[in-house]
């Protein structure tokens, strides 16, 4: 879960990390800015380069920091809805670094990045030193590391060990600050904060259900993308996945299993010139409840032309368990549309079963395969059945 | 002969009294594997499936000294400890089943086993299957003998269900396996691509790897420069799906926790760098095992096998 910069930034401060003194406005405050001076306006968009796309404006005074913040909050930024502005004092710079802490793949745990200079641009510029840190006690800094970070600037180290606190505290897959201002005075400020938190940590998190729901990109979720999301929440959050849902333009709903299995699926799709109108995925054996709630969901897509049930060979998910959750969607909604599903794995038998009696009783127009016939093979049977089905009355 | 596997394997399943830990015991036990006890805090002295049921992996250690391996089935927030358990108690090889780890707790893991020189698969991976020998863990799930067959082709993946997709593949091309692993769809892997091309670059029955990627994260990179360093020298083809993905924004996760898109990681550009460092790039998954076949010389003996094995 990726947070707002001002979120970002009251996390780093409750961490001793000194950040500009803001307000957060939102549209019935944006008449009452008041600063007295210049300061300046970030429009809250979950987007990289804001800069660059318009988010950031330096305003002279509190009439110009009006402005952009009426001008976000009515017409979005760069394609995105703008619910908040967040108002900052400017802040005299004499340097600007660049730091991250993240859970990098390489070295199995966390890293810390740190620029001489910052700016946008800076962590892909090969001016970033890197260092593993010790995932057991990520801010017992080496001496090397230590000195490495006072060569910097003076003070570096203590901030970042600050900053790896956080990191580690707050369960973060990533915490980036770029810039981060040095003072005259040699202090420190963080004058971004670009922090996604680890969902499946969550658990031991419940002050993050002051969030609020948000997607990566911070386009608004569509109503049906917000309601899939209770299905993981609860009691039995962690029995299987059932939670995904995203929409898409095209016209044929999909029910896959496996992250691995539906991402190929979707490249199929692609190759013989279907459009998915959701990427769905459930896994790791999610009882029937949850695949039926799913199922429901994307069923109710208006548009619909085609449904593609698919998946690999299921090492542990029982499809007649997850199957019937299937059918109990399709009992209600009884689609007019070609149905076409590839599956194996535990009692495959009994759910093909329980697939085709539903066919029968609701007069579906249904193929089913195992695990004879290719992914790609499904597909092309699918793309088939829709040339003969037409287009929606 | 296959890898991390052999008869002698002996394995102690940690959450083996719940739902998915008993399918998990008896996938193991159905395809000869030898699990010879359980671990439940609290349940210690009972018995649950024929299996003895001890409180922590110490006591089940002192039993049953022989064991050398642990299946984790426990939910996330158990599953740190019990991983540090099995480590704690000199368990040398530990498959994690569980899904949704905390990343934080994982790194502890990994840092902790890298101490003691222990082997962690996953977490979020189904395990690793040597075909005719055992498998810790479900690959294969009630299925395994239509899929799997001794041979010559490692099976590397990050998905579960796609490593049996890609085993069946092999088998349909008239092959058989060396081993399938599971390496798992998190960001921060216990074994990693690049570690388990070593182990089947050491293995004399491997005679050439397959390998399903992902587009998000850098594991696949990990592939072509292992490659370039003349560290796997075997014939290996690689298919990244996802390419679809290249539409979504930045930062969407599709599918695995660690298939997050961003510049740079796209299945075009992974297939690139693959492809540049000698790596054999199937464009469409369907392709993926025809284009290392002509390569493997033990294909006839593969087919032969396969035939008599009955498997």
């Amino acid at each position: 879960m990726n947070l707002y910069e001002h979120e970002g930034k009251d996390l780093l401060a409750s961490f001793g990390i000194r950040v500009p003194k803001g307000t957060l406005v939102r549209r019935a405050e944006a008449d009452a800015i008041v600063n007295d001076g210049p300061c300046v306006a970030k429009a809250q968009a979950l987007a990289s380069d804001r800069a660059k796309r318009g988010g950031i404006a330096v305003c002279a005074s509190a009439a110009e920091a009006r402005a952009a913040a009426a001008r976000w909050l009515d017409g979005g930024m760069d394609c995105l809805d703008v619910d908040a502005v967040l108002i900052e004092e400017k802040i005299p710079a004499v340097r600007e670094l660049y730091v991250a802490c993240l859970q990098d793949t390489g070295a199995r745990g966390p890293v810390l990045l740190a620029g001489t200079v910052g700016g946008s641009g800076i962590e892909s510029s090969g001016q970033v030193l890197r260092f593993p840190l010790d995932a057991k006690v990520p801010a017992a800094f080496s001496a090397s590391l230590h000195r490495g970070l006072e060569a910097v600037a003076p003070g570096f180290a203590a901030f970042c060990r600050s900053l790896v606190e956080a990191f580690q505290t707050s369960d973060a897959r990533q915490i980036e600050i770029n810039p981060v201002a040095v003072l005259t005075d040699g202090a420190f400020v963080a004058l971004d904060a670009k922090i996604a938190l680890d969902v499946d940590a969550a658990f031991r998190h419940p002050e993050w259900e002051a969030y609020g729901q948000r997607t990566e990109s911070g386009k608004a979720l569509t109503p049906r993308e917000l309601a899939v999301r209770s299905i993981d929440a609860g009691a039995r959050w962690y029995q299987g996945t059932a939670g995904k849902y995203r929409e898409m333009d095209g016209d044929v709903a999909v029910l896959f299993s496996g992250g691995g299995a539906s991402i190929v699926i979707m490249d199929e799709l692609a190759h013989h010139g279907l459009a998915a109108a959701n990427y769905t995925e459930y896994s790791g054996n999610p009882p029937r409840e949850k695949v039926r709630d799913l199922a429901r969901i994307v069923l109710s897509k208006p548009g619909l032309r085609g449904l593609l049930i698919a998946g690999g060979v299921a090492n542990f998910t029982d499809i007649k368990e997850t199957f019937a959750g299937i059918v109990d969607a399709l009992d209600e909604t009884q689609p007019p549309y070609p149905i076409v599903i590839r599956r194996a794995g535990p009692n495959e038998k009994e759910g093909m079963e329980l697939m085709r009696a539903c066919a029968e009783r609701n007069g579906l127009r249904m193929a089913l395969h195992g695990k004879e016939t290719t992914m790609r093979d499904a597909v092309g049977q699918l793309e088939k059945m829709m040339q003969s089905y037409g287009h929606p009355a | 002969m296959g890898i991390l596997l052999d008869k002698a394997t002996d394995v102690v399943v940690q959450g083996a009294t719940g739902k998915e830990g008993k399918r998990v015991v008896a996938a193991m036990r159905a395809y000869g594997t030898r699990v010879s006890c359980g671990v439940t805090p609290g349940k210690g002295g009972t018995v649950s499936d024929d299996l003895p049921v001890f409180s922590d992996v110490r006591a089940a250690c002192a039993a049953f000294p022989a064991l050398n391996a642990s299946v984790i089935v426990v939910p996330p927030f158990a599953a740190k400890e019990a991983i540090l358990e099995a480590i704690e108690a000199g368990i040398p090889l530990i498959s994690v089943m569980t899904e949704r780890m905390p990343m934080r707790d994982a790194a502890y893991c990994f840092a902790t086993a890298k101490e003691h020189g222990i082997r962690i698969i996953g977490p979020a991976s189904l395990g690793i299957i040597v075909p005719g020998v055992g498998r810790l863990g479900v690959i294969g799930g009630p299925l395994v003998d239509e899929i799997f067959t001794p041979g010559s082709v490692g099976v590397i993946s990050r998905s579960g269900g796609m490593t049996n997709e890609l085993s069946w593949s092999v088998r349909q091309a008239g092959l058989g396996q060396s081993a399938a692993v599971h390496v798992g769809g998190d960001s921060l892997l216990g074994t990693s691509y690049a570690d388990a091309l070593r182990l089947f670059e050491a293995d004399p029955e491997t005679e050439a790897v397959v390998v399903y990627g992902e587009q998000g994260g850098a594991c696949e990179f990990e592939i072509a420069s292992l490659v370039r360093k003349g560290q796997f020298t075997k014939p290996i083809a690689v298919h990244v799906g996802g390419d679809f993905a290249k539409a979504l924004p930045e930062g969407a996760v599709v599918g695995h926790a660690g298939a997050i898109v961003r510049r740079g990681q796209s299945a075009a550009d992974k297939a690139k760098v693959l492809s540049e460092s000698g790596v054999l790039v199937a464009e469409r998954f369907d392709d993926l095992v025809q284009s290392v076949k002509p390569l493997i010389s033990h294909a006839h003996h593969d087919t032969h096998l396969a035939h008599h094995q009955g498997r």
